[in-house]
């Protein structure tokens, strides 16, 4: 059950199954060469999307959270 | 002079933020999981292993991420799906960081294959689907739908995330990163924001004024006539038996494909940048895709949907064996793409639509262990193909056969006579209704 390098394959993932290591290291190269940015830029720019994606939805869904108002 | 609390009327419906938290852990838990391609060539040069040898710890994840299914299901059904998607998520984050101390394949082993891949089933559409199938009705294809499309964005995100801090700072840095944001950001997002019913916070399925009592802790749901009392029920009945054998189709079709492609390629002298670009191609094709059927699926009988994707998905198949190489990646690509992560939604639905949310979890994830078993099964079965024959044509052509059985099966559920979408059994019957009940969490 493994792909030309040995690893379940694939971005085209129906499941979880790892990426295929050779595939990777061909679109990693692509994006080195497309965006051209270090891969400290690109570990700040996704880790920010990372940390504040669920606080944001945090804050506003606590401020959204339904409350109980009294009725007679 | 009795005084009595109801929610007031929300701008938003509270089960959208909900989507959003699970979208977020799913991305986490699935990125995660995906991510661990890009560290073999790492461990193999610092423990002096083969890929194979790797490959075993990513076999039995594979496996063992199916068989916990309808466990982490039947859990999700006794004890509310808030708690197991927590759960799942803390012990998934901590055992994340774990592996940043594993010094050998056996330490890989237990931790990737065994306890990370057991608790990634509790972040799994068997557990989250059915917090979505009980926050939702009317709107339930689209939301399972944005749901599933976080896998996706994970594999987008994740991936890169774990590549460049492994080149940055180290392989140990990436999965205690990694995990350390699935502890510190994942799991309290969980806990502040998901609850189990909408009941919980005192609203109704899809936002609707409540027809309850306001103090009430329990809802009363019209359900279909299959409504599944208990979990065996349903096992005697048509409908789960036809989901559950399209799914594993679904599997088989899937799983071949994401580990013989690229070997499909390079038999028909395609090169891996060609075979990268035709996946990324499908990858973009296949969030669109999934979003499209997810809103269609809200009008249309799903169980013609279901059968249009893999009759799509054959179609494709067929173009691999019936089209020259080069076009035929490129073909495979386009149409396969629309109907990829398409049936996960649907089937989730449908199986809610028949059977109601009480057991949702004990049968979607039966279903669910079918794919992963089916998609087994169907990798090793191409690869002795490929070695006997020296092509892919005959397994591929079996591929496309079984993806028409499946459609034909699809066709044949009876979704206007089991659906409750379609058939309601009134509230209140002795057995036609569905008390939802505060989980208390």
């Amino acid at each position: 059950m493994v792909g030309p390098s040995g690893v379940p394959a694939g971005p085209l993932l129906h499941v979880s199954e790892p990426i295929d290591p050779a595939l990777w290291a061909w679109l990693s190269d692509k994006i080195d060469h497309t965006l051209g940015l270090s891969p400290g830029v690109i570990i700040a720019i996704i880790g920010t999307f990372i940390v504040v994606f669920p606080i944001v939805v945090m804050v506003v869904a606590v401020r959204n959270r339904p409350s109980r108002k009294s009725v007679e | 002079m009795v005084s009595k609390s109801q929610p007031e009327k929300q701008s938003l419906y509270y089960g959208w933020y909900i989507i959003g938290a699970l979208f977020f852990a799913t991305l986490i838990a699935i990125g995660g999981r995906q991510g661990f391609g890009v560290f073999v060539k790492t461990w193999e040069q610092d423990w002096g292993v083969t890929t194979t040898t790797i490959s075993i710890a990513a076999a039995t994840g594979w496996l063992v991420n199916g068989i916990s299914q309808p466990f982490v299901g039947r859990l999700t059904d006794i004890y509310g799906g808030r708690r197991v998607v927590v759960w799942s998520l803390l012990v998934m984050a901590i055992a994340t960081m774990g592996v940043a101390t594993v010094t050998n394949i056996y330490g890989l082993i237990a931790l990737y294959g065994f306890i990370i891949s057991f608790a990634a089933g509790g972040i799994s559409p068997a557990t989250t689907g059915v917090i979505i199938a009980r926050w939702f009705e009317k709107k339930r294809g689209i939301a399972m739908a944005v749901l599933i499309s976080g896998g996706s964005v994970g594999g987008m995100i994740v991936v890169p995330f774990l590549s460049y801090v492994l080149i940055e700072f180290g392989w140990q840095t990436a999965w205690l990163m990694i995990g350390g944001l699935a502890l510190a950001f994942g799991v309290p997002l969980l806990l502040i924001v998901v609850r189990s019913n909408p009941v919980d916070m005192g609203l109704e399925i899809d936002g609707e004024e409540s027809e309850n009592t306001p103090e009430a802790e329990v809802t009363v749901r019209p359900v279909g006539p299959k409504f599944a009392e208990k979990w065996k029920d349903a096992l005697n009945s048509r409908p789960i038996w036809q989901l559950s054998v399209t799914y594993f189709v679904c599997g088989i079709t899937t799983a071949s494909i994401s580990v013989h492609f690229v070997r499909w390629a390079i038999s028909e002298d395609i090169s891996t940048g060609t075979a990268a670009l035709a996946f990324g191609a499908l990858s973009g094709i296949n969030a669109c895709g999934v979003l499209a059927i997810g809103l269609l699926s809200d009008r249309w009988q799903r169980k013609n949907l279901l059968a249009a994707v893999y009759l799509v998905r054959g179609l494709a198949f067929i173009s691999l064996f019936v089209l020259p190489g080069p076009i035929a990646i490129w073909a495979f690509a386009v149409i396969g793409g629309m109907s990829w992560l398409a049936t996960v939604p649907l089937t989730a639905s449908l199986t809610a639509d028949v059977y109601g949310v009480r057991n949702l979890g004990t049968l979607f994830g039966f279903a669910n262990m079918a794919h992963q078993l089916g998609g087994a099964a169907a990798v090793m079965l191409f690869g002795w193909a490929f070695t006997a024959w020296g092509s892919y044509d005959i397994p591929f052509a079996i591929g496309a056969a079984t993806l028409l059985a499946a459609g034909i099966i699809s066709l044949s559920i009876r979704e206007k006579q089991h659906s409750v979408r379609y058939v309601q059994v009134p509230a209140g019957g002795a057995t036609g209704s569905e008390l939802i009940t505060q989980d208390g969490d």
